[in-house]
């Protein structure tokens, strides 16, 4: 514990102090306030807990969240180990395809999911066309289109977390247990999947939380009774009823509290057993296996199986986006490029602002994230845990709510709400979390030892940071800034509340051209816009620099 | 390792740039400007920059920069008002009906103007108010509550339209009709009170039970019922904007709405903020909502005209597109000829009981929908069971009171269990008379 790293602390603390404790305890206090007598009490939460249907929709969502995390992660441990293990032709795309579904804001999707597989969608018609069906079926609508649309959407992290932990581990380990003579499978049960957990866990908790943070997912497909979903409606919709906005807040905290206390309860886990070689996975290439022909065929098929569910997305919103009035038809009939004219010509404003913002608050996440994670895993500053805590605390905070709590707290008492550094500033201390867990569970497999030998030949912290730890860390670190910014590019719930006039992002432009509900074709387009722009971008950083794909999911790829 | 070294330094001086950002990012600051909040849908704020942005052009000979924020559905915007207080970042509210400005106005948030051309729009409407006799607030663009259904799924499914609100709890629309919540809507909140006052409170809640049972589920707010609708998903939408018919005709949905038999205007309108910033410029906005050529941006929003003197055949002839659209999804030449069963509406009892309405909505016909839905299904068996009975010349006089009792029960009492309780007694009273 030196003075430096303290002081150090002190400095991060302020700035969580200032853009997540104050709002949100200003959040959390309004949900003391009792509506009928204007005192304060705990009242708002006997009744939650007194009430059948809010623990019902409690119960609800903990098992969507159970369900989601099952299905990505039955379908993404194969495609994990396939991207990370097998050496074959296409890696680079088929890895930028399975990021696509985080790419968008999850409603991009859902519309293109309900387009597709809608009752008189694409499938259905094409299904009656043939005389195959009478009467359409439901596909979407419901639990199960629920599971599907969430679990795809979350589907990258896992296979992320996965494929980064499986390229992490010492190859020596699995050589080790071949000598003893484990079998492929018995190997990768006993051995490979266990040396992943630190990994996976910091990629399934973010999983868990989505449904308690999802709010607009469930309700586009008409299923309402979910913590976020029940508290976005209380809250927005009080209009003058204070005691249905107060409660609507206890859902928030509840649902944070039990996401926070998921949370310690998965890293309290990882802390108990660190994995860590002496050779330094980070830096080598890990394993890559040519596979046999039979399993290499299979493992093209599972990928293109998962490519084809993710690229329906940019298929179906570019149909839209190029055609009019596609309606009861399999396919569009009407094509044009109007809504690309009108979005290029009328706003391109909006494009730019998406950059400006998502990079500024990329700056912030890179400058504050990864001291944080040093604080946070190499050092023994006292209040290092509530430090994590409390930048946890954000990921489970739904984004409508920090969007109230900042506007609550910024635009009257210290007037930051007026400049537009506000948007990256929310979109930063929103998203945080996702860059934070990934240098955090980085700076898990790198091995002291090495900074230590660093120090003890007389470099300082700050120089065995920059020459050893960085360039250790940096494929967890770049998978960060990707996730990071695809996050802040993508976000909406927060930035609806707090853009003023002139600050519109696309996210904010599809929802606006969206909620007409008749004319998909300019949302769609600009969907697609987006799809294009993130594809595009992380193509271009994979051939620049090393390649931050490469460098984040080892060489092997072309 | 020297690859890796380049990333590393790539990657600060990278940081590096990124500091620099806010500084260069400062903004233009426009001379005039003007803004709006509301929830009008994106083509209104669109039609009326453009013509109010050509206005202020040729009349100044100024550019004024106009912002738009929609933050979702009118309550969200009054509550963005109300997080404002008292240092609004707008001039306008624009758009939601009478009892979101009655709160604005209750709550201090904003101020009287009357624009120009104030009286070519009426007071009142069958107990509705159109303007505020204060004038706080002042009706732009009028509509009515009405329901919208899809003639393509109807015909697929040989069901013939619903004409009237009985028609609508007939069963053999079960499972086709989709609605929201009244808390998540104001539109279904007016619905609501529509029937509440259309038929009285303890009919009016019977209905409401009768309706919740044909529901194939709810649905997220107004617009998602349209989309629903106009999809094909659920063939019948309740509760919607009737202009939300119009712009989905036009945009070639094959839907079509029902002007029902018991219905409301509903006022959307528009008011001055309380300490609005560029109030001059609000109130020259304000004046030109009110003329013919504003009147004609927001019918090219897709918005029916409010003034009174209006007629959409003379406009048809100044080559106003959406005339003929209005002209069509009306059936006369202005809004005020409109010819349906308007209800007389208590907007005072209407307002006072806003909050108490959406909660026993909430928590005695939604939270218990699929034991209403249950206890509904066996009172219906049971009652065809006593048909059966009765054709079979059997006594059934004590089973039919019994079974007239359950569903009194379930429709004007609301006790679920109670009526499946007595249509069970009521069925073995068939057995064992």
């Amino acid at each position: 514990m030196t003075r430096g790293s303290i002081s150090l602390t002190a400095f991060l603390w302020l700035i969580m102090g200032f853009l997540v404790l104050y709002p949100l305890s200003i959040l959390v206090g309004e949900s003391f306030k009792i509506a009928q007598t204007g005192g304060v009490g705990l009242g708002n939460y006997l009744a939650f807990f007194q009430d059948t249907y809010y623990l019902k929709t409690f119960w609800n969502t903990l098992v969507l969240g159970f369900l989601v995390l099952v299905t990505s992660t039955v379908f993404g441990i194969p495609l994990a180990y396939i991207l990370a293990r097998y050496r074959q032709w296409g890696k680079t795309v088929f890895t930028a395809l399975i990021l696509l579904p985080i790419v968008l804001p999850a409603y991009a999707g859902v519309f293109a999911f309900i387009i597709f597989f809608g009752k008189y969608g694409t499938v259905n018609l094409l299904l009656m066309d043939a005389g195959i069906i009478e009467d359409p079926i439901n596909f979407i609508y419901g639990l199960q289109g629920l599971v599907f649309i969430q679990a795809l959407h979350m589907l990258p992290f896992i296979v992320l977390s996965l494929s980064a932990g499986i390229t992490n581990i010492d190859p020596s380990f699995e050589e080790a247990a071949e000598v003893e003579g484990a079998s492929g499978f018995r190997r990768f049960i006993t051995v490979t999947l266990p040396l992943c957990t630190p990994s996976y866990l910091a990629g399934a908790v973010i999983v868990f939380l989505w449904p308690f943070t999802d709010w607009l997912t469930p309700l586009i497909l008409g299923q309402v009774d979910f913590l976020p979903s029940v508290s976005y409606i209380n809250i927005a919709y009080h209009f003058t009823d204070e005691h249905r906005k107060y409660m609507g807040i206890v859902a928030v905290v509840v649902s944070s509290v039990v996401c926070i206390s998921l949370f310690l309860l998965a890293r309290w886990w990882v802390e108990r057993r660190k994995y860590t070689g002496l050779s330094k996975g980070t830096t080598s290439e890990g394993r890559v296996i040519d596979p046999g022909p039979v399993i290499k065929t299979g493992s093209y098929l599972y990928m293109l199986f998962i490519a084809g569910l993710v690229l329906l997305i940019p298929i179906v919103l570019g149909l839209s986006a190029f055609s009019r009035r596609w309606v009861f038809e399999p396919f569009p009939t009407y094509w044009t490029l109007d809504n690309f004219r009108l979005i290029l010509l009328e706003s391109p404003k909006l494009i730019q602002n998406s950059f400006v913002f998502s990079i500024v608050a990329l700056g912030f996440g890179i400058l504050f994230g990864l001291p944080a994670a040093y604080i946070i895993v190499r050092t023994r500053v006292p209040s290092r845990n509530a430090l994590d805590f409390v930048i946890t605390l954000m990921l489970a905070f739904p984004g409508m709510a920090v969007g109230v709590s900042y506007l609550l707290a910024f635009w009257h008492g210290i007037p930051l709400a007026t400049h537009w550094i506000i948007m990256p500033l929310a979109l930063f201390a929103r998203r945080l979390p996702y860059f934070l867990r990934m240098a955090h569970s980085s700076y898990l497999q790198l091995d002291s030892s090495l900074e230590e030998a660093s120090e003890v030949s007389g470099a300082g912290k700050f120089k065995t940071f920059l020459y050893i730890s960085l360039p250790l860390l940096i494929k967890g670190v770049l998978v960060g800034v990707v996730m990071f910014f695809i996050m802040a590019f993508q976000e909406i719930s927060t930035a609806i509340f707090l853009y003023r006039g002139g600050w519109e992002t696309l996210p904010i432009g599809i929802f606006l051209n969206w909620h007409r509900g008749m004319e998909f074709g300019i949302a769609a387009a600009m969907a697609f816009l987006m799809i294009v722009i993130t594809f595009i971008l992380l193509l271009i950083i994979s051939r620049i620099a090393g390649g931050i794909l490469k460098a984040a999911w080892g060489p092997g790829g072309k | 390792m020297r690859k890796q070294n380049l990333a590393t330094k790539l990657f600060i001086l990278f940081l590096g740039g990124l500091l620099l950002l806010p500084v260069i990012g400062a903004q233009a600051q426009a001379a005039e400007k003007i803004g709006w909040v509301g929830p009008v849908y994106k083509e209104l704020s669109d039609s009326l920059t453009k013509s109010f942005e050509k206005f202020y052009k040729d009349t100044y000979g100024k550019e004024i920069e106009i912002t738009f924020v929609r933050p979702g559905g009118w309550p969200v915007c009054l509550d963005k008002v109300r997080a404002w207080g008292d240092k609004p970042d707008a001039d306008i509210f624009l758009g939601a009906g009478a009892p979101a400005h009655e709160v604005l106005k209750q709550e201090g948030l904003i101020v009287p103007y009357k624009p120009k051309d104030w009286d070519k729009v009426p007071a009142e409407w069958h107990g509705m108010k159109v303007k505020d006799a204060g004038d706080y607030w002042t009706c732009f663009a009028p509509w009515i509550v009405t329901n919208l259904y899809n003639q393509k799924v109807l015909k697929k499914l040989r069901l013939p339209p619903p004409k009237t609100w009985k028609d609508l709890v007939n069963p053999i629309y079960r499972g086709n009709v989709i609605s929201t919540l009244p808390y998540a809507s104001g539109t279904m909140h007016e619905t609501v009170e529509i029937i509440l006052q259309g038929y009285g409170e303890k009919e009016g809640w019977a209905y409401l039970r009768l309706l919740a049972a044909q529901l194939a589920r709810y649905s997220t707010g107004s617009t998602d019922t349209t989309q629903i609708t106009a999809r094909g998903e659920v063939p019948i939408g309740v509760a919607q904007p009737q202009m939300n018919a119009m712009v989905a005709r036009r945009d070639g949905y094959p839907v079509s709405d029902l002007l029902p038999d018991k219905t409301i205007l509903v006022p959307e309108a528009v008011a001055l903020l309380k300490n609005a910033p560029n109030e001059k410029n609000g109130k020259i906005f304000l004046d030109w909502l009110f003329s013919m050529e504003g009147q004609k941006a927001v019918l090219n929003g897709g918005y029916f005209a409010a003034r009174t003197d209006i007629q959409f055949s003379k406009w048809e002839k100044e080559g106003v597109e959406m005339a003929t659209h209005a002209k069509k999804a009306l059936g006369v030449d202005s809004f005020w000829d409109l010819d349906v069963g308007f209800i007389e509406y208590d907007l005072d009892l209407a307002t006072k009981r806003w909050d108490d309405v959406n909660r026993y909505y909430e928590y005695e016909i939604y939270r218990k929908w699929s034991e209403l839905k249950n206890s509904l299904a066996l009172i219906e068996e049971v009652e065809g069971e006593v048909q059966a009975a009765k054709d079979q010349n059997m006594d059934v006089a004590k089973a039919e009171a019994q079974i007239q009792k359950a569903r009194e029960l379930f429709e004007y009492d609301g006790k679920y269990a109670a009526a499946r309780l007595a249509a069970t007694k009521a069925r073995t009273m068939l057995v064992s008379p």
